[in-house]
């Protein structure tokens, strides 16, 4: 029986469509795997069902009746939970108080019943076998019990349907299993789930059947008992790769970074050497380290072990000038939040970084300053009418070529690119592309971080793919496809980790 | 490939009104106070420049600190420990330069300390220098108290400068004095003003505290040290508030630690707003701090020609300052609504 009927659902953010006539049905007591790469679509459906945003076209069916108001209110009372990926707890409050918040007991003049919540919460825990004292203040639990109590608060209030965004990303083998126990449980009692994970493993050892998106389409569904984890990722992927590459190989000079057995938070045990003119893509899933890693080497987060050596030299770390003076440069993700100075013009923008190294010379020379940024605007093609509009007026696209202007100002050698296209459209992606292109042409190293896989596949010469913060396995320009990839980084294939190809 | 490349809205005739409301806020007040003062003179002018120099110069310092997003609350006791203690360099060196020298260092060490609290520590500004207020406060009474006589003067609870000393009538005269109609304390107002409208809008060091107060993460991975530039300005506060208590000892030859500076962290705080300064950082200019000052002046002023009570000025000034950021924050907010409204009136007839 259909618990969940999702049809033709259509969704637009400011005219680009995210969501194409998708669609999703969920039986009544099974585990339903959404499966798609990074920005398929599969978030924003889930908001859609939610009600956190609203759809343009479509309908949805749940339990027999059309959903005609969807609101996040409206959506919850009619059965619908959603366990976000990251946790939607209250950390100073106790675990009963986190889930009755907003609906709790009172008597007539409203004072708490504190005693009859906590009863309750407790035999809840107890029915499903979750080890949690109710009066546990939430900061004090492991991350898999506040994963637990996110599912009980759900199936207090009677959830049909428990949406579960990549809930084992926080949890050690041990916790997954307790999870994955108390799924099979509530399944057999009739509730459904929808489960968003990457890793094929779990989605091959829990689900019962799967949908595949791909760029906001509707690719396939059917039973997981009647695939593989390949099938599943050639349709997650896609066709062969199409679109002209600019990529020509290029010869590789000196070393440049040399990371020996360096550790941080979120990696460790990274062996890689990166030459003068190679472009290296550093790929994986959400949380694998790659992004930390770059974090690292630019002294914004504090290593732990291991050695770094930059143009020869070693890096004491955990200083973004001593990396800035070696001739190293960070272009971070989430532009707006890293790199935006909102309040400051395109000029200001700018030379903002080089200003830190030459802070001695004490006047800023306006006429100097506006001539190279005219230089950099016809390098990089800066779409601005001026330099002294302000940042938040430009597109994402040239509002990121700011920022490499900013960071070329500062002579940097090696530029480490965090997530360099995020938020940016198609057309300014591939300008992107060729700038990294002719940049390391002029001898520039660059080092990029992405999770979309077509993008390594146009630029990189060698791709170094992160599973659980490990880099296990390099792959050469010709070996990289969407395929190889994904597969490495869900840990589907390389359970040991390999020598590097090609170093 | 489309570009947007949006109209900025600070250009044309408009955006210089909301980039100079400061001045017209003054311009109000201003003629307020011709209209009620029934004939204005240029002594009467040049005496707003005499009387905004202390709080003005204190608050071009506030106004920096302000600018990374920071407050600080301890410039007013500051300002009474600094004067006071001044005055005790001053009755035992008798020498001017020594003086204005101990003051600017005092007010440095003293800004200094609430730099490395909130920029070094990572204490709230707030806390910290809500502590380091009444820390400098009360020394500055304790220390009157149980200094010797000689050295404040003679007086039993003011620190007073010495009249016998040869170095009293040149300082004395510095502080009340004019130069060509114009106070000398009026003059230094106006230099320290141009001194850091230079140092915000021309200098690398002055582009980096709008960056830090804009966005703190986006100017840490661009390269700035946020620590030591917050530390600087808090340190730049103190500097100015050492100017300040040098120009209040040489205008008033006494500081008295009960009284001296009293409110002027609140004051400062005010101008600073008033001026146009966001107190989230980031945006705003030193010229402003000026207007913002001398506005508060002129309402003193307006209150005196009034034969007002001078208890009730407090809730004037108060009141202005409510009125003016009403209409800052409530004009864009109207704007907004009545463009939506536009738009939905489109999209209306257009679907």
């Amino acid at each position: 029986m259909e618990l969940l009927k999702m049809k033709d659902i259509c969704k637009s953010f400011s005219g680009v469509p995210v969501l194409k006539k998708v669609h999703l049905t969920v039986e009544k007591g099974e585990v339903h795997a959404l499966l798609g790469e990074n920005g398929a679509g599969k978030s924003t459906l889930m908001n859609v069902l939610t009600g956190v945003c609203p759809l343009d076209a479509g309908e949805i069916v749940f339990d027999g009746k059309a959903v005609e108001n969807i609101t996040i209110r409206h959506m919850e009372n009619a059965g619908i939970s959603f366990v976000h990926q990251e946790l939607n707890l209250f950390n100073d409050l106790k675990a009963y108080e986190n889930i009755f918040l907003g609906r709790e007991y009172t008597n007539r003049v409203g004072t708490l019943q504190a005693g009859r919540m906590r009863r309750e919460a407790g035999d809840l825990f107890e029915k499903l076998g979750v080890e949690i004292d109710p009066n546990a203040l939430v900061c004090e639990l492991k991350p898999s019990q506040k994963q637990l109590l996110e599912i009980a608060r759900a199936l207090f209030f009677e959830a049909k349907l428990l949406i579960l965004d990549e809930p084992t990303t926080a949890l050690n083998t041990e916790e997954v299993e307790h999870l994955f126990s108390l799924v099979r449980k509530l399944k057999a009692q009739g509730t459904s789930f929808i489960f968003i994970s990457h890793k094929m493993p779990e989605i091959f050892e829990l689900c019962d059947r799967y949908t595949v998106f791909r760029n906001g389409e509707f690719v396939g569904e059917g039973q997981i008992a009647q695939t593989t984890p390949q099938e599943v990722t050639g349709l997650m992927v896609g066709g062969a790769f199409n679109g002209q590459s600019l990529y020509t190989p290029r010869p590789a000079g000196e070393p440049v970074l040399e990371l020996a057995g360096y550790c941080g938070p979120g990696f460790h045990d990274i062996d890689l050497c990166v030459k003068r003119g190679q472009i290296i893509g550093l790929t994986g899933l959400q949380g694998c380290g790659s992004s930390e890693l770059m974090q690292c080497v630019f002294g914004a987060l504090p290593a732990s072990g291991g050695s770094i050596k930059v143009f020869g030299k070693p890096l004491a770390g955990g200083s973004i000038h001593e990396a800035m003076k070696a001739g190293v440069a960070m272009l971070p993700a989430n532009r707006k939040e890293n790199s935006v100075i909102p309040d400051a013009t395109l000029l200001e923008n700018m030379y903002l970084s080089e200003h830190t190294l030459s802070a001695t010379r004490f006047q800023i020379h306006q006429k100097a300053e506006q001539k190279r940024f005219l230089q950099y605007q016809r390098l990089l093609g800066i779409r601005a009418q001026g330099s002294d509009g302000p940042i938040t007026a430009l597109s994402g696209g040239n509002q990121q070529k700011v920022f490499l202007a900013r960071w070329l100002n500062t002579q940097a050698e090696l530029l480490l690119l965090d997530n360099p296209t995020q938020g940016i459209d198609v057309g300014a992606k591939a300008e992107i592309y060729r700038l990294i292109f002719e940049l390391s042409g002029e001898g520039k190293t660059i080092l990029i971080n992405t999770l979309e896989i077509p993008e390594i596949q146009k630029v990189a010469d060698i791709c170094a793919v992160f599973y659980n913060g490990r880099i296990i396995q390099m792959l050469s320009h010709g070996q990289i496809d969407e395929h190889t990839v994904m597969l490495y980084s869900t840990g589907a294939a390389g359970g040991e980790k390999k020598q590097s190809v090609e170093r | 490939m489309k570009t947007t490349v949006k109209k900025n809205p600070l250009s044309g005739w408009m955006g210089a009104v909301k980039k100079y409301s400061f001045v017209l806020v003054f311009l109000v007040i201003f003629i307020v106070y011709a209209l009620v003062s029934n004939g204005l003179t240029w002594d009467g002018m040049m005496n707003v420049f005499r009387h905004s120099a202390v709080i003005g110069v204190m608050a071009i310092g506030m106004g920096i600190v302000c600018l990374t997003g920071e407050i600080d609350l301890s410039v007013g006791s500051m300002l009474a420990l600094t004067a006071g203690f001044s005055v005790v360099v001053f009755n035992q060196t008798g020498s001017i330069l020594l003086t204005l020298l101990f003051s600017l260092v005092c007010g440095g060490v003293l800004g200094g300390i609430n730099g490395l609290l909130v920029g070094a520590v990572k204490m709230p500004a707030f806390i910290a220098t809500l502590a380091t207020m009444l820390i400098y406060r009360s020394l500055a009474q304790y220390l009157c108290q149980h200094l010797p006589a000689a050295a404040i003067g003679g007086g039993s609870s003011v620190y007073r400068m010495s009249n016998q000393l040869t170095g009293y009538q040149p300082l004395y005269q510095f502080g009340n004095g004019k130069l060509a109609t114009l106070p000398i304390v009026g003059i230094v107002l106006i230099a320290v003003t141009a001194l850091f409208v230079y140092l915000t809008t021309s200098t690398k060091f002055g582009k980096k505290i709008y960056a830090v107060g804009s966005n703190q993460k986006a100017a840490l991975l661009g390269g700035i040290k946020v620590s030591l530039m917050k530390t600087l300005v808090f340190v730049i506060a103190g500097v100015l508030t050492g100017v300040g208590a040098f120009l209040w000892i040489a205008m008033n030859a006494s500081a008295d630690p009960a009284t001296t500076g009293k409110s002027y962290e609140m004051y400062a705080i005010a101008a600073v707003v008033l001026g146009g300064i966001s107190m989230s950082g980031g945006r705003g200019r030193c010229l402003g701090v000026l207007f913002g000052a001398m506005s508060y002046t002129v309402i003193d002023k307006i209150i005196i020609a009034l034969k007002m009570d001078s208890l009730i000025n407090d809730a004037i000034k108060g009141a202005i300052l409510i009125v003016v950021i009403l209409i800052q924050i409530a004009g864009p907010v109207i704007k907004e609504r009545l463009v939506r409204m536009r738009h939905g009136k489109k999209a209306a007839a257009h679907g």
